[in-house]
C-alpha cells in the first residue's frame, strides 16, 4: 500500500525534470518559430526565467510601437536581430542552452511592471541556475547590458559572448560601400594621373592641403569628433558655454577667422609690396590692417564668451 | 650596353645553340666586368682604401649576423653592440668617402676633406664609447 | 653612485609589489639635477638641492629660447630667430610646464627637443657628420629624459622619407641621417628603461626602415654614377622601389608574427581615439589625455595661432630642405595637439618658429626704408595722353595686370622672379602696419602675463579662494592631512588612496602607498577601485589582505572643490569593471533614469559603496539640523548619513577636503565587525532559533 505514494514521490522529481525538458523543448520550438528570437508574453517569461533552468536567456525589453516614440529602441532592434540571427548558426547542442527573447511593452506590460523598468531599451541576461553553464561566480541575478558603446551589433555580440556557452559567431558585414568608393577613387586616380600630376607636383596644392589641415586641427575639430558633440546647441546657440567644451559650428567659425587673419598677414607681406601704384598699395594696406584689427577683436570677444574671467578686449 | 650585349648574345648563340639562359651569364659577367673596369679607373687610391675598409666592415657584420641567426642570440646586448659597431662604422666611413670624393665638392661646401676626417674621427670615438658601454 | 640609482628598488611604492625604480624611470632629469648640484658644490657654492630642482625648469627654458633662436636662424635669419626666442620665452603653452617648481620631465625635454632638431637641420644643411653625431648625443640625452622621444624618433625619418619622395636625395642627407641613426640608436639603448625597444617595437621601425632605404638609394646612386645606360638606370630605380616595398612588407610580417611589438596603447590611442576608453580606461581617465577644445589653443598661444598658418605658407614659398621639416612638424603637431591636451607642449615650439618667420617677414617689409621707384606713375599718364593708343599701350606695357586677383595669381605662379620691383610707398603706410604689429606684440605680452599669473602660477597642493570681503583665503587641507599622517601614524603604516595622490603621499607623508601616479600595474589599480566601489563587507578582506592601515579620500562637497573622488568615482568603477566584470557593473551606480546621483535617489549599490560612505560619513551633522548640501554635485543629502562598521574616522581636514580613515583590525572575539558594532551600540542580536523550552520531567 505504501508503494503507490512511494512511486508518486519518486516520480515527482522525474516529472519535474521531464517538465524541465519539456519547457526547454517548448522554448526551442518558440525560438525556431520566431527566427531565433522568442516573442515573450507573461507566460513565456515565467518559462524563460524558470527557477530550475540550465539555460541562459538574453532578453531585450523594448517598445517598438510608434506611439511610444522610442527612437533608441528602433535604432537598437536591427543590431539585436543580427546578433540573435548569428546565434542561430551555432550547432544545436550549444544553441539550445541560450535563448534570445524580446519583450515589447505593449504586449506584456505586466512584465515591465514586475521588473520595475521605466526606460527602454534594456537588455538583461539571465544566467543559468543549474547545470554545466552555471556561472562560476555563483551569480544568480541578471546582468544588465551597458549601452555605453552605442547601439551597434559588434559591442553587443562581444559583451554577450561573455555570458553565452560559446562565443556568438558574429562577423560584421563587409562594408561594400567603403571598398567600392576606395576602389573607384583609386581607378580614377590611376587613369587621370597624367593630367593631375602637375597639380600634385605643384607645391601650392600641398600648401592648401597643409594649411587647411592645420586650421581645422587647431580649431578643435578632433575634440568634436572624439566627444561627438552636436553641431550646435539647442535653441540656436552656437557657442557652448564652458571652457573645455565646443560645438561643431564653432570649429568652422574659428577656422574661418584664423584663415582670414592669416591671409591678411600674407597679403600685407607678399602681395601689397608688389603693388606698383602707390595709391592702390596704400588702400590695400589700410584695408588689411582694418581687417586684422576687426577680426582680432571678434576673436577676443568670442573668447570672452568662453572664458568669462578674461579681462582684455579690443573693440567689441 | 646594347651593343656588347647583342654581340655577345649572338656569339653565345653561334657557339652554344642549346638554351637561351646561358646567353645571360656572359652578358651579366660582361656588365660586371665593365663596371669593375670603370670603377678601377675612376677611383683614386685614397677612395679605394676606404672602400676596402667598407668591404671588411660589411663582411664582419654579415658574419656576426649569421652567428646570431644560426647559433644563438644570447647575450643580445653583446650582439647589438658588435653589430651596431659594424653598421655605425660602415655608415661613418661611407659618409667620409662621399665627403672626400672630389666629385662631391659642390655638395659639401662647408665641409673640407680635413674637416670630414675630423668629423669621422669624432663620430667613431663616440660610437665606440657607446659600443664599449653596451658590450657588458 | 650611478649604480645605486640603477639598482634602486622601492618597497614602499605599490605595496606589496614594490617598484623597480632604476628600470622604470627616465633618469635624465634627476641626473641633470645631480650633475648641477655636484658642479656647484665643487665650486664651493652650497646651493640646496631643493633650490636646484625648483629653479631647474626656468634655467632650462632660457636654453630652450636660445635653441629656438638657433633653429629659426637656420630657417630664415637672425631677426626671425630673435622673435622666435622671445615668443617661446613667454608663451603660456610652454610656461605651463616650465614655471619654477614644476620639476617634471618636460622641463628639460623641450630644450633637448629643439636642440636636437637644430643639430639635425644643421647636419642636413652642411652635410657634416659632426652635427649628426651631436644630434645623436642630444637625442640620447632626450631618450634619457622623456618618453616623448618617440616624437623625434619618427619626425626625422618622416622628414628624410619626404625628401626622398620629393626627389631631394643628396649625399648630405645620407651623411646626416646615417650618422644620427647609427650613433643615436646605439646610445639610446643604454637607458635601461628603453633597453632593446629600438629594434623590437613598432614605434622605432620607421627609423630603421628609412635607414635601410637610404643605404639602398646611396648604393644605387654610387653604381649609377659609374654606368651610363638609361635602361640600367630605370632597372636600378625599379629594384630600389621593389626592395623598399619588400622591406616594408617584411616589417608588417614580423609584426604579425610577434617579433616586433605593436604600437603601445599610449601611442596607438593617438590614432584610434576610441581605443583607450574601451580597452585601457586608465589612459582615457587622465585629464591631460582629453582632446583639446579651441579655447585651450587660443589661451596657450594667443595671436601666434593665426600667424602660424601664414608662416607655413612662407615656408612653402621658399621650400628648402629645412622648410619641409617645419611644414611636416607643423602638420603632425597640430593633429597631436588636437587629440590630447598634454601634447600642446610639442605644438608650441613650431608655432613660435612659424609665427616668428611670418612676423619678421612682415617687419622686414615695412621697416625697410627703401622706397621703390614709382616708374608706373609716369608711363600710364603718358599713354593716356596718347588717347587713341592708350588701350593698346596698356596691353603692350610691361607692367603687371590691373586686378588684385591677377596680382595674387602672378605672385604665386612666378614666385621666383626677383626682378619685379617691390617695396612700400610712403611713411604713413609703414607707420600703420608697424603700429599694428607693435600693438599686437604688447597685447601678447599682457595676455601671457595674465594667463601665467592666473592659470599657471598656482601650486596644486595649496588652493586659494577669495573671502566675501575680497581678501585671499588659503586652503591648505592637503598639506595639513599629509603632515598629520606623517606625525601621527607609525612609519610603516600603509595608506590606500586613488592613484592621483600616490606621489604626494609618498613625498609629503612619507608612507607606503598601494598605487601611485606611475600607473604601471592596471590590476593593482583595479583592486583599489574595486575596494572603493564595493560594500564594506567585500572591501574589508581586500584591505586586510594588502595590510592597509589607512584609507585616504578627497571630498569636495563642503567647499565646492570639484576635483574630488566622488567625481572621479566612475573611473574607479570602470577600471575595476575591466578586471572584474561580473562583480562590478557601471550601470548599477546610476539611477534607473541613467543619472549620477548622490542624494536619496542614489541606487543602493552607490549608497553602500565604500567611497560614498567615507565621503559622506557625518556630513549631515555639519549643517545643524538642516539638510546637508553637496556643493559640487548641487544635491541635497538625506538627513541620516551613512554608517561605517569596518573603518574608523581618523582625521578630517579643516575644510573636509581630505578625510583619512583607519581600518579596524579583526574583532578579538571573532565576530564580524558589523555585529560587533551593533552590540556596542546596544542593539540586541535577532534570535534565529526559538528559545529552548525545558520540559518538566
Amino acid at each position: 500500500m505504501l508503494l503507490l505514494p512511494l512511486l508518486a514521490l519518486i516520480s515527482l522529481p522525474l516529472a519535474l525534470a521531464l517538465s524541465n525538458d519539456q519547457t526547454q523543448e517548448q522554448l526551442v520550438k518558440l525560438a525556431e518559430a520566431g527566427n531565433g528570437i522568442i516573442k515573450v508574453d507573461d507566460r513565456t517569461f515565467d518559462l524563460l526565467t524558470a527557477p530550475k533552468r540550465d539555460w541562459s536567456v538574453t532578453i531585450v525589453f523594448t517598445a517598438l510601437d510608434p506611439r511610444r516614440k522610442c527612437g533608441p529602441c528602433k535604432e537598437f532592434q536591427p543590431s539585436y536581430n543580427t546578433v540573435a540571427k548569428a546565434w542561430t548558426k551555432v550547432p544545436t547542442t550549444e544553441r539550445n542552452k541560450h535563448f534570445f527573447a524580446i519583450v515589447d511593452f505593449d504586449e506584456s506590460m505586466t512584465v515591465f511592471q514586475k521588473l520595475g523598468l521605466q526606460s527602454a531599451p534594456v537588455v538583461h541576461v539571465y544566467p543559468a541556475l543549474e547545470g554545466p553553464h552555471k556561472p562560476a561566480s555563483g551569480r544568480t541575478s541578471h546582468i544588465t547590458y551597458d549601452f555605453g558603446n552605442g547601439y551597434d551589433a559588434e559591442p553587443l555580440a562581444e559583451q554577450l559572448s561573455q555570458h553565452t556557452p560559446v562565443p556568438i559567431p558574429y562577423s560584421p558585414p563587409i562594408d561594400w560601400t567603403k571598398y567600392g568608393t576606395f576602389l573607384g577613387i583609386a581607378l580614377i586616380a590611376v587613369t587621370t594621373l597624367r593630367f593631375i600630376s602637375p597639380v600634385l607636383k605643384s607645391r601650392w596644392t600641398w600648401a592648401i592641403i597643409t594649411i587647411l589641415t592645420t586650421l581645422i586641427m587647431t580649431s578643435g575639430y578632433m575634440f568634436t569628433r572624439i566627444r561627438g558633440v552636436p553641431y550646435s546647441g539647442g535653441g540656436g546657440q552656437w557657442i557652448a558655454g564652458g571652457y573645455q567644451n565646443q560645438y561643431g559650428q564653432e570649429t568652422q567659425v574659428i577656422a574661418m577667422i584664423y584663415g582670414l587673419l592669416g591671409s591678411a598677414f600674407l597679403m600685407l607681406t607678399m602681395v601689397t609690396p608688389y603693388q606698383t601704384s602707390p595709391g592702390r598699395q596704400k588702400a590695400q594696406i589700410w584695408l588689411w590692417n582694418i581687417v586684422i584689427f576687426i577680426m582680432f577683436s571678434v576673436l577676443i570677444s568670442i573668447f570672452r564668451v568662453k572664458n568669462r574671467g578674461y579681462p582684455f578686449k579690443l573693440l567689441l | 650596353m646594347a651593343g656588347p650585349k647583342s654581340s655577345s648574345a649572338a656569339a653565345a648563340k653561334s657557339t652554344t645553340p642549346s638554351s637561351t639562359s646561358s646567353s645571360l651569364t656572359p652578358a651579366t659577367s660582361n656588365a660586371v666586368h665593365t663596371l669593375w673596369k670603370a670603377y678601377n679607373e675612376a677611383t683614386s687610391s685614397r677612395l679605394k682604401t676606404i672602400d676596402a675598409f667598407l668591404v671588411f666592415l660589411m663582411l664582419s657584420g654579415i658574419a656576426q649576423f649569421l652567428y646570431c641567426a644560426l647559433v644563438t642570440n644570447f647575450p643580445f646586448n653583446a650582439f647589438l653592440a658588435g653589430f651596431g659597431s659594424c653598421v655605425g662604422q660602415f655608415v661613418l666611413t661611407a659618409s667620409l668617402r662621399s665627403q672626400v670624393n672630389p666629385e662631391n665638392r659642390a655638395e659639401f661646401k662647408e665641409v673640407s676633406p680635413e674637416r670630414a676626417f675630423a668629423d669621422f674621427a669624432l663620430g667613431s670615438i663616440v660610437l665606440h664609447f657607446f659600443v664599449y658601454n653596451f658590450l657588458g | 653612485m650611478l649604480q645605486a640609482f640603477w639598482n634602486w628598488f622601492d618597497p614602499t611604492a605599490w605595496y606589496p609589489l614594490g617598484r623597480v625604480v632604476g628600470g622604470t624611470i627616465y633618469p635624465g632629469l634627476m641626473a641633470t639635477s645631480g650633475v648641477i648640484y655636484n658642479i656647484l658644490h665643487a665650486l664651493h657654492l652650497p646651493v640646496d638641492i631643493r633650490n636646484i630642482c625648483v629653479l631647474l625648469a626656468p634655467g632650462f627654458s632660457a636654453l630652450t629660447a636660445w635653441s629656438t633662436y638657433m633653429f629659426t636662424k637656420e630657417m630664415k635669419d637672425e631677426s626671425a630667430g630673435l622673435l622666435a626666442a622671445a615668443f617661446i620665452g613667454i608663451v603660456p603653452g610652454y610656461i605651463s610646464r616650465s614655471v619654477a617648481g614644476s620639476y617634471d620631465n618636460e622641463a628639460i625635454a623641450i630644450f633637448l627637443l629643439m636642440f636636437t632638431f637644430f643639430c639635425w637641420i644643421k647636419a642636413l644643411k652642411t652635410g657634416s657628420a659632426f652635427f649628426g653625431t651631436l644630434a645623436a648625443l642630444f637625442y640620447f640625452y632626450m631618450v634619457a629624459a622623456w618618453g616623448g622621444y618617440a616624437f623625434i624618433t619618427n619626425m626625422i625619418p618622416l622628414h628624410s622619407l619626404v625628401l626622398i619622395i620629393m626627389g631631394r636625395f643628396s649625399s648630405r642627407l645620407y651623411v646626416a641621417y646615417s650618422s644620427w641613426y647609427a650613433v643615436g640608436t646605439l646610445s639610446s639603448m643604454q637607458v635601461p628603461f628603453v633597453g632593446f625597444q629600438p629594434v623590437s617595437t613598432s614605434e622605432h621601425m620607421a627609423a630603421l626602415g628609412v635607414f635601410g632605404l637610404l643605404q639602398i638609394i646611396a648604393f644605387a646612386e654610387l653604381v649609377r654614377s659609374h654606368l651610363s645606360s638609361k635602361q640600367f638606370q630605370t632597372l636600378l630605380l625599379a629594384s630600389v622601389i621593389g626592395l623598399g616595398v619588400l622591406g616594408a612588407l617584411g616589417f608588417v610580417g614580423l609584426t604579425y608574427k610577434g617579433w616586433i611589438a605593436p604600437w603601445t596603447g599610449r601611442f596607438y590611442s593617438l590614432w584610434d581615439t576610441g581605443y583607450a576608453k574601451k580597452y585601457i580606461p586608465i589612459i582615457a581617465s587622465v585629464s591631460e589625455h582629453q582632446p583639446t577644445a579651441w579655447p585651450s589653443f587660443f589661451m596657450d598661444l594667443h595671436f601666434l595661432i593665426f600667424l602660424f598658418p601664414a608662416g607655413v605658407v612662407m615656408c612653402f614659398n621658399k621650400l628648402r630642405d629645412e622648410h619641409i621639416f617645419v611644414i611636416l612638424y607643423a602638420v603632425v603637431a597640430s593633429y597631436f595637439a588636437g587629440v590630447m591636451v598634454r601634447l600642446m607642449l610639442t605644438l608650441t615650439p613650431v608655432v613660435c618658429v612659424a609665427a616668428a618667420i611670418a612676423f619678421s617677414s612682415l617687419l622686414d617689409t615695412y621697416i625697410d626704408p627703401i622706397e621703390p621707384e614709382s616708374i608706373v606713375e609716369g608711363q600710364p599718364e603718358g599713354d593716356v595722353a596718347g588717347a587713341v593708343d592708350s588701350k593698346k599701350a596698356k596691353k603692350t606695357a610691361p607692367q603687371p595686370t590691373s586686378t588684385a586677383l591677377g596680382d595674387i595669381v602672378s605672385k604665386f605662379s612666378s614666385s621666383s622672379k626677383p626682378s619685379r620691383p617691390h617695396g612700400i610707398f610712403g611713411l604713413n603706410t609703414r607707420l600703420i602696419v608697424i603700429l599694428n604689429a607693435i600693438g599686437m606684440l604688447i597685447f601678447f605680452v599682457l595676455h601671457c602675463t595674465w594667463v601665467t599669473s592666473n592659470a599657471y602660477s598656482s601650486p596644486s597642493v595649496v588652493l586659494a579662494s577669495s573671502n566675501p570681503d575680497g581678501s585671499q583665503h588659503i586652503i591648505d587641507d592637503f598639506r595639513e592631512a599629509y603632515y598629520w599622517l606623517r606625525q601621527n601614524t607609525p612609519e610603516n603604516a600603509v595608506v590606500m588612496s586613488w592613484w592621483d595622490y600616490g606621489y604626494q603621499i609618498a613625498g609629503m607623508a612619507d608612507r607606503p602607498t598601494l598605487v601611485d601616479n606611475n600607473t604601471w600595474n592596471n590590476t593593482h589599480i583595479a583592486t583599489v577601485g574595486k575596494a572603493m566601489s564595493s560594500t564594506e563587507e567585500v572591501a574589508y578582506p581586500i584591505l586586510r589582505k594588502h595590510d592597509v592601515d589607512y584609507v585616504l579620500i578627497i571630498f569636495g562637497g563642503l567647499l565646492g572643490y570639484s576635483g574630488d573622488d566622488i567625481n572621479k568615482f566612475l573611473w574607479m568603477v570602470r577600471i575595476a569593471q575591466g578586471v572584474w566584470p561580473d562583480e562590478i557593473q557601471e550601470p548599477n551606480y546610476f539611477t534607473r533614469q541613467g543619472e549620477y546621483r548622490v542624494d536619496e535617489a542614489a541606487p543602493p549599490t552607490m549608497k553602500n559603496s565604500l567611497m560614498y560612505k567615507m565621503s559622506y560619513y557625518r556630513f549631515s551633522e555639519l549643517f545643524g539640523g538642516n539638510q546637508a548640501m553637496d556643493r559640487v554635485r548641487s544635491q541635497q543629502m538625506p538627513k541620516t548619513g551613512p554608517t561605517l562598521d569596518y573603518l574608523d574616522e581618523a582625521f578630517t581636514s579643516e575644510n573636509w577636503i581630505v578625510r583619512i580613515y583607519q581600518v579596524k583590525k579583526e574583532d578579538l572575539l571573532g565576530r564580524d565587525l558589523k555585529t560587533a558594532n551593533a552590540f556596542a551600540q546596544g542593539k540586541k542580536r535577532k534570535r534565529t532559533k526559538p528559545p529552548v523550552r525545558r520540559r518538566a520531567v
